[in-house]
């Protein structure tokens, strides 16, 4: 019986099937409501000695450096670094918070300065929130237009990952 | 006579002042914070003392805390590094007070100079040109809105009591002005205790050419040649290089003389750094403009020291000792080509710091690599302090050759767990611009979208296969560095992923 999981890595999906021969990829893209697997890919991963691992495809085979913690599995391939996110198949995997992401803070911070109040119009790119972590000050921009609902935090403030700071209507 | 020094820093810096201790049969002492307990000075040092908890007002900016471990260890000398306490007076009058011996200029010499802008009067005093700019009356918003008008639009506002690229900010437009005072002040308040403001006119696409410089208490001055720090980002140094690439055999005589006149003008002792603008687009202004002087060893020292076979740890202890320079200016040449980047704990994309676990760290090794780092496999990388992991030297026998050498060490650095700065690194030292010399301090902002590699597809869907395997394999736990078995299993923490 293959096992199934769902890759995620930055905007691109796949769904895996894996064997004890090969892992079969398929892209996954959205269109409409339903996510639409592509045509399967196969791969055999195989380990290639001291870190390495060797991916190989019908295109030939790359040698990879790989490590997975928890559910990202990091994979540096052909001189670029990879962050996948590896989960349960069925599950919904797709990130739908990008925007919610963005108003968050990346790290522990601190609030040093509130650019915006609720009823503010913004354009992508307009400063929110200027943050300070690591002696550096972190600004928190609009991803896109729109105009601030809820400021979530006060100057002085310690914040933390994952809580928006900021709320926005895109409409 | 020192015997046993107290290094008043942390990471790399910390380490590389033990190797030169090392060398020297001097005995080391590192202090550490909560949050760095397990690194590698900590475990490499003769001894370490605890100062406290992560932050560093309570550990690595603490005086009285650092005093009083020197004092409990009966150090004779304080090293401080860079950054934290290296360039505070106060500090180094304690040190003076406590009867320690500290490892750079004497507190007087650093009274003397004062604040930024008292070093600037001195020197455009002594002959040498300062960027044109303006020092206000006082520091209300409306007096520094004066100095920004009198200076003229576009400027750089400046913390006097700065340096690292703290407390800068560009202003080009006049609704600026006022968002620009406020994040320059509170970031200097936060970064050195003291938010005064000066104004600078903005010099744009000039080169950054620092001249490093040594002085003894004997009245010796030397220079060492320079070291080119064009490529920088948000007024941090990105890569640096020594020699100069783009200098004249006539301007670089003219750069070396001006900076011992400003150590002279200042009475300098230690080594020392001379921060010049060059602008060699001619219209009839001068072709450099002193910037600053940095009383402390530079993060980018090693690429001085790789083309000139100096210690530079060393000088600075024998000078520190009473010692006379142990080189003479004619005893000090440029040997070859060499070149630092530094590699940052950083989301390329994002630009921001980024914190984790190293769960997979190989630094490249080889002729003419030098890898100074503060990290081994396993660590966390924390919130708390800056985001260098690693600063990445070659030498080379010419300029071409080193490129070569460090995209090649680049390619054969292996992080993971953390997101870095390494293939924005390697981007920026294959653009023409760089190999043509024709970049200038603005180069990476202007370009940043360039330099930021999208991620191939196909590389994507290999790295996806992979992971998938890795999820259904038998889990391997990450190998501990041999030197890092105190840490915890990498199972109980795991990494944060931002």
């Amino acid at each position: 019986m293959p096992t199934r999981l769902r890759l995620i890595e930055g905007e691109q999906e796949w769904v895996a099937e894996v064997t004890a021969d090969d892992v079969r990829l398929s892209a996954v893209t959205e269109g409409g409501d339903r996510a639409t697997p592509t045509p399967a890919h196969s791969y055999v991963v195989r380990p290639g000695g001291d870190d390495e691992v060797v991916a190989e495809d019908a295109n030939g085979a790359q040698r990879a450096t790989a490590v997975l913690a928890s559910d990202i599995a990091w994979v540096s391939v052909g001189g670029q670094v990879f962050e996948v996110r590896v989960a349960p198949a069925g599950r919904a995997a797709r990130s739908s918070t990008r925007d919610h992401d963005a108003l968050a803070p990346p790290m522990s911070a601190t609030v040093v300065r509130i650019a915006v109040t609720p009823g503010d119009r913004v354009h992508q790119g307009d400063l929110l929130v200027a943050l300070e972590a690591m002696k550096m000050e972190l600004p928190i921009r609009a991803p896109r237009d729109g105009i601030v609902t809820a400021v979530h935090c006060r100057e002085g403030e310690l914040v933390q990952p994952g809580t928006a700071l900021v709320d926005m209507d895109h409409g | 006579m020192i015997r046993r020094v107290l290094i008043a820093n942390r990471g790399e810096i910390a380490r590389r002042v033990i190797r030169t201790c090392r060398a020297m049969n001097i005995k080391t002492v590192a202090v550490f914070s909560e949050a760095d307990a397990d690194t590698p000075h900590v475990r490499e040092a003769d001894e370490a003392v605890g100062l406290g908890r992560a932050p560093a007002t309570e550990s690595y900016l603490n005086i009285s805390k650092v005093i009083d471990a020197a004092r409990r260890t009966a150090a004779d000398a304080v090293h401080p590094g860079y950054g934290f306490l290296s360039e505070n007076p106060a500090f180094v009058e304690a040190c003076e007070a406590a009867g320690l011996i500290f490892v750079g200029p004497p507190g007087s010499v650093l009274r003397e100079m004062g604040s930024k802008t008292g070093t600037r009067a001195a020197v455009a005093k002594a002959g040498v040109p300062v960027v044109p700019g303006a020092t206000p009356r006082s520091q209300e918003s409306s007096a520094i809105g004066a100095s920004i008008r009198e200076v003229g639009l576009p400027v750089m506002l400046k913390a006097s009591g700065g340096g690292g690229g703290k407390g800068m900010r560009i202003v080009r437009r006049q609704e600026e002005i006022d968002g620009a005072i406020e994040s320059a002040r509170g970031e200097a308040r936060r970064s050195f205790g003291n938010d005064a403001l000066y104004v600078e006119r903005l010099i744009e696409r000039a080169r950054h050419v620092e001249v490093q410089i040594f002085a003894d208490r004997q009245g010796n001055a030397v220079h060492l040649f320079e070291r080119d720090c064009t490529l920088q980002r948000r007024h941090q140094k990105v890569i640096e290089e020594a020699p100069a690439p783009t200098l004249t055999d006539a301007l670089r005589d003219r750069l070396t003389q001006a900076a011992l006149k400003v150590a002279r003008t200042v009475g300098y002792v230690n080594a020392g750094t001379v921060e010049f603008l060059v602008d060699e687009s001619g219209n009839g202004e001068p072709d450099f403009y002193f910037l600053e002087m940095n009383t402390r060893l530079q993060v980018e020292h090693p690429i001085t020291e790789a083309i000139t076979g100096l210690d530079l740890v060393r000088a600075q202890l024998q000078v520190a000792d009473g010692e006379p320079l142990p080189f003479r200016q004619a005893d000090i040449g440029i040997n070859g080509h060499a070149i630092e980047c530094r590699v940052y704990a950083e989301d390329p994309e994002r630009l921001l710091p980024q914190s984790g676990r190293l769960l997979r760290y190989r630094e490249p090794a080889g002729d003419g690599i030098r890898v100074d780092s503060g990290v081994v496999q396993g660590q966390q990388i924390t919130v708390h302090y800056d985001p260098l992991i690693a600063k990445l030297i070659v030498h080379a026998p010419t300029r071409t050759e080193a490129i070569d050498r460090l995209l090649d060490a680049i390619g054969r650095f292996t992080i993971l767990g953390i997101r870095h700065n390494l293939s924005f690194l390697s981007a920026l030292l294959r653009r023409a611009e760089v190999a043509s010399n024709t970049t200038h301090t603005r180069f990476i902002e202007e370009h940043l979208g360039e330099l930021v590699t999208r991620p191939d597809p196909a590389l994507r869907q290999t790295a996806a296969a992979i992971a998938a395997r890795l999820a259904t394999s038998e889990p391997v736990p990450v190998e501990q560095d041999q030197s890092t078995a105190a840490f915890d299993p990498w199972q109980t923490l795991g990494p944060v992923r931002w």
